[in-house]
């Protein structure tokens, strides 16, 4: 007996589909039934896409420009802005495409659905691990300070901003925004559309407050990212937490559209289970450097 | 004449008796132990060879056994056995117990090295430089600048005297007392730098704006020679470190006279 | 024969590990913070100057004294 037989014996046509491949995609055609049935397995062969090419281009061009730039290089800055705008460019198709795939022709089966979950999953403990490096390097330099700064912390001359102004009123903030996003979420599972699009705009206002209030503590921050070791880990682990901050706002408004043009099912909504994955590690990662950084290093 | 000659060279080839506490042609083990803590290593070493002769010939057995007995010619039907409960929790058990026993006498040694029981005698400080060492003694100043300094240059092949050891030789030697306890104090004025000398069992590492603090005690008078153990560029081979242990009254009027000399 | 005393900074618990950068760091701020309770003439400092002094590379003692007539001296004194 042949491979295939057994294989059709088993999984009848339409389980190896999958729930999610069909009742998710809004948009199936009849075009569409005709290629899903000459398939008979539940995997999503993709076709040769140019976007891999051209994003480890825009990665050498990213690399190659910025070594040349920091080294004052003719040219350095044009090269750097342009791998960034391949950079760029690459993500926003690429991930069209993705969009197009999943959405538009029903690929992104049950079986498919699973490889962005772990994808997102692990991506998001590599955050953690990054930001985690962050807070090393500041517990390192605070809880035993070199004698370089005067064995003291903050160092002398450096001035801290007051934890509990801006700091405490941001913090909040972002916690708030994370369990706006759970009444997203649990909107989309009652397939309550309109209630989910208000969610999703409240989460990413609450947002948008944060990164501002972030911004005018940075304006009003006496000290620079060049100010001794304090600065250089202040700013760094607070400015690398305010980026993944606007990263997630991003994906939240993309979310927020896709919701509105009604791409998100109470079935298969992946993307927006990402974001909001990704949201809570942001809301919850804010705790750290408000505890460890603005109010014990502040001290 | 020729005799002599014969005799020099057999001497060197097999009596190998070193004229300091140096490293010597064709040498295998360690330098004699001018320290308890080398005499700790020496003996850790002879600890561990046991163990390890004995795996040895245990391990070698076994194999030689194994190729010997299971031979195509001599077992020609391979046995099926695949599992043997008290084969392997022997196994498991001695190979972990072994370890244990080397381990025991290995941190007693290594924490006793970190140790420091008693009050210093005396501070000296070693500064690495690219490519010498700067020695301090400032147990005896009364203001911040007059100090006991000097600097250790190697001696260059050419100007070498009979007998002295190439690349080993210094200008100026560290003077310390024997049977007394010190306080090395090490650290660098540019670049990581390592300050060490064998038969002390003595390594510290000098790494720039930290200063390292290793204690020694030499239980007898003697030259010891030693290598900067940091590759750090063009001249690392060229920085030597040499150590004279001298009694403790040589040691006094060494010291005054040098201070006397430098206040003058 | 000349006759010198042997003595130095003691050992001290609160800095047993081999690094001893703040030992030395720690007897310079407090001989100077001795000397500024107390006054440069009383002999209650001198074993902390002592004690730096054996301990600290002259560069640094160089370095800090430096930066104490600057005004620059980052440590608490």
């Amino acid at each position: 007996m042949s491979l295939a037989c057994q294989i059709e014996g088993k999984f009848p046509f339409f389980t190896t589909l999958g729930g999610g491949g069909l009742k998710g995609g809004l948009h199936t055609t009849g075009a569409k039934w005709f290629m899903i049935e000459s398939q008979r397995h539940s995997y999503h062969l993709v076709d040769p896409s140019p976007w891999p090419i051209s994003g480890s281009l825009g990665a050498l061009a990213t690399t190659v420009g910025g070594v040349m730039y920091m080294h004052s290089f003719q040219g350095g800055a044009t090269l750097l802005s342009l791998g960034l705008i391949f950079i760029l460019y690459t993500m926003l198709v690429w991930w069209r495409d993705v969009l197009r795939e999943s959405t538009l022709e029903g690929h992104h089966t049950k079986a498919v659905q699973l490889g962005p979950r772990y994808g997102s999953i692990l991506f998001i403990v590599s955050e953690v691990m990054f930001l985690f490096a962050f807070f090393w390097a500041s517990s390192h330099s605070s809880l035993a300070p070199t004698v370089e700064i005067g064995g003291i912390w903050p160092p002398k001359g450096i001035g801290v901003l007051d934890p509990w102004e801006i700091p405490f009123l941001n913090t909040p903030i972002l916690p708030s925004s994370g369990a706006a996003v759970t009444w997203a979420h649990h909107a989309i599972l009652a397939k309550k559309e309109k209630r989910a699009v208000l969610a999703l705009v409240a989460t990413v206002s609450l947002a948008l407050v944060s990164t501002g209030f972030q911004g005018m503590e940075y304006y009003q921050a006496p000290s620079n990212i060049s100010d001794s070791i304090y600065g250089s880990t202040f700013f760094l682990a607070t400015g690398f937490h305010g980026f993944h901050v606007i990263i997630g706002t991003l994906f939240l408004i993309i979310c927020g559209i896709r919701q509105y043009l009604g791409h998100l099912t109470k079935e298969h909504h992946v993307g927006f289970e990402a974001a909001a994955w990704y949201w809570h590690f942001v809301d919850v990662v804010r705790l750290f450097p408000f505890v460890s950084i603005y109010w014990w290093g502040g001290i | 004449m020729e005799k002599e000659m014969i005799l020099h060279s057999l001497s060197w080839r097999f009596l190998t008796i070193a004229p300091c506490d140096a490293a010597e042609p064709w040498q295998l083990g360690s330098q004699n132990a001018a320290t308890p803590i080398m005499q700790g290593i020496i003996y850790l070493h002879h600890d561990i060879f046991f163990f390890l002769i004995l795996i040895l010939v245990f391990v070698s057995r076994i194999l030689v056994r194994a190729l010997w007995h299971f031979h195509e010619q001599t077992n020609p039907v391979p046995q099926r056995i695949v599992h043997g409960t008290t084969i392997e929790i022997i196994r498991t058990i001695f190979p972990s117990i072994i370890p244990m026993f080397i381990a025991i006498p290995s941190f007693a040694l290594l924490y006793s090295m970190d140790e420091v029981v008693v009050d210093p005698a005396i501070t000296i400080k070693a500064i690495g430089h690219q490519w010498y060492w700067t020695y301090e003694y400032s147990d005896y100043n009364s203001g911040d600048e007059e100090s006991l300094t000097f600097d250790s240059y190697m001696i260059p092949e050419d100007d070498l005297e009979l007998g002295q050891s190439r690349l080993l030789e210094v200008d100026n030697r560290v003077v310390v007392p024997a049977k007394t306890n010190l306080r090395m104090i090490v650290t660098p004025a540019d670049v990581p730098h390592s300050w060490a000398v064998p038969s002390s069992g003595v390594k510290c590492d000098a790494v720039p704006g930290r200063s390292n603090n290793t204690s020694i005690f030499i239980q007898r008078e003697g030259v010891y020679y030693g290598q900067c153990s940091e590759i750090r560029g063009t001249n690392h081979a060229f920085t030597p470190i040499v150590v004279e242990a001298v009694s403790l009254k040589d040691y006094g009027s060494r010291v005054f006279n040098q201070l006397i000399l430098q206040t003058n | 024969m000349a006759e010198i005393e042997l003595k130095t900074a003691p050992a001290d618990f609160r800095f047993p590990t081999t690094n001893q950068t703040r030992h030395c760091f720690t007897r310079y701020i407090e001989y100077h913070k001795c000397v500024a309770a107390k006054g440069e003439e009383t002999p209650d400092c001198h074993k902390f100057a002592k004690y730096y002094r054996s301990l600290c590379p002259g560069e640094w003692v160089e370095k800090w004294n430096e930066q104490r007539a600057n005004g620059t001296f980052p440590g608490p004194l």
